[in-house]
């Protein structure tokens, strides 16, 4: 009885737990605890993206997976909760593009405009600080196209999305792959915005061992 | 067969959807989205239409003059039966085939292709919302405003050429036009172009977010099968409405004289 209630208050303490399992290999676990920052390296590329794309559906996506939310097993979820939790956490992955026919603000504002929450003065406010924050000029980069921009700015612009989401729980999917030499680790400074926005929030690095060519 | 079957649920399930999410139109993405789509489909078609819409009705009047030999009469006739009852919301419903259908099978067959929809169920966006229903009501708005310019220009053609071959000045052949033109007409063709936009919108949309396969391969097919659909649709709706409207609706069941 004590120790089923130290499992739960252990569960209540983390915003995430994922755990996988399989015939012949080791136990994956990630936990992730509220308003810490983790990070999480795979084994392999196919792994993380099972790991990103249950997150993102918050959902388990094969029998071997357990997926906790915030202390809420995601088993058995009727669509409306699952839905619930799914807003509450805001995934940066390559796999989540920006729309292509809107430009970078209407990108960031388009789910606080169709929602009507939060007013699109304080997205507006967020975005340019963001931006500015992360070296990136906010006029050019908001009238751009997704085509026009390079890779490091949609990084910026997606990651300025999540941000203007407000997500209790933060995964950023390998942030820094791709980026040159003299290019300052994104992933810290991505941490040091989301932080500086949500102190009480919990925030998720997450990446993968080079597969071999 | 059975994938025929598919289809036509799925795209009466996607037309009624789009039917009970109208009132979200007002929501400013969506409207936004809207006005977009009426421009793209209204406005930037309109300009390349007017000289073919002219022609449209001058080549009718001159062929059917040569070949029947017609007076004054029947040129009006032609004018109102044919080119505008017909001719007009067909021609308008092909352009908007070409322009718009091609254009948006192929837009959200990419953005489904790409991951643009996930990332738009992620954002908690309904894509009903924001990608079917302003393009299903847009281009159906669109579809009714290119009608109504075809025949606009189709007749003033005709009634403009008309003099040139027969014995008729203008004046007189549009007076027997507006004699002869009832609100019957207008009522029929705008209905009708209603229908076929938002037939041909729907289709288009089911056609690009469910396309045979996830890759950019799936493109090509996705518009080639959207074009097909949406011809065939046009051409089945004008063949039924014609005969609702005209045979049972005015003149009552239609029965073979034996």
């Amino acid at each position: 009885m004590i120790r089923a209630r130290a499992a739960d208050e252990v569960r209540d303490a983390l915003a995430l737990l994922y755990c996988r399992r399989e015939n012949g290999s080791a136990e994956l676990r990630v936990a992730v605890p509220r308003g810490g920052v983790a990070r999480a390296r795979m084994p392999d590329r196919e792994t993380k993206s099972r790991f990103v794309s249950a997150v993102l559906e918050a959902q388990p996506s094969d029998p071997g997976e357990e997926l906790e939310l915030f202390g809420e097993s995601t088993a058995n979820l009727d669509a409306r909760d699952r839905r619930r939790l799914r807003r509450r956490v805001g995934v940066l992955t390559p796999g989540l593009r920006l729309i292509s026919n809107l430009n970078g603000w209407e990108n960031i504002s388009l789910a606080a405009a169709y929602h009507g929450s939060p007013p699109l003065e304080r997205v507006e406010a967020l975005a340019r600080d963001t931006l500015r924050d992360l070296g990136a000029d906010p006029r050019a980069l908001l009238a751009r196209l997704p085509d026009e921009l390079g890779s490091l700015e949609r990084k910026l612009v997606a990651f300025t999305r999540l941000l203007a989401s407000d997500p209790d729980l933060a995964v950023l999917d390998a942030v820094d792959e791709g980026l040159r030499a003299g290019e300052v680790s994104l992933s810290r400074r991505f941490e040091a915005q989301y932080r500086s926005r949500r102190p009480d929030g919990s925030l998720l690095h997450v990446d993968a061992e080079r597969d071999p060519a | 067969m059975l994938r025929s079957l598919l289809e036509i649920e799925g795209g009466v399930r996607l037309s009624l959807n789009v039917a009970l999410r109208a009132g979200r139109l007002a929501r400013p993405p969506i409207f936004d989205s809207f006005l977009r789509q009426v421009y793209f489909t209204g406005v930037m078609a309109s300009t390349g239409l007017l000289l073919r819409a002219t022609a449209l009705g001058v080549l009718v009047i001159a062929i059917v003059m040569d070949v029947l030999n017609a007076d004054a009469d029947l040129a009006v006739k032609l004018l109102l039966w044919a080119v505008f009852r017909e001719i007009g919301p067909l021609a308008a419903g092909m352009v908007v085939i070409l322009r718009s259908g091609s254009a948006i099978a192929a837009e959200m067959a990419v953005m489904r292709v790409s991951g643009e929809t996930d990332a738009l169920r992620h954002l908690d966006v309904n894509i009903y919302d924001y990608l079917v229903l302003p393009r299903v009501l847009g281009v159906t708005v669109a579809t009714a405003a290119i009608t109504f310019y075809i025949q606009f220009l189709a007749v003033l053609g005709g009634l403009a050429f008309a003099p040139l071959v027969i014995d008729a000045t203008f004046t007189e052949l549009l007076g027997g036009f507006t004699s002869l033109f009832s609100p019957v007409d207008l009522f029929y063709s705008v209905v009708k172009s209603l229908l076929f936009g938002f037939s041909i919108a729907a289709c288009c949309c089911y056609q690009g977010l469910n396309p045979p396969e996830l890759s950019q391969n799936a493109v090509p097919k996705v518009v080639t099968r959207a074009v097909t659909q949406s011809a065939l649709l046009v051409v089945f709706i004008n063949a039924v409405f014609a005969y609702i409207v005209y045979g049972i609706l005015f003149f009552g069941l239609v029965k073979a004289k034996v």
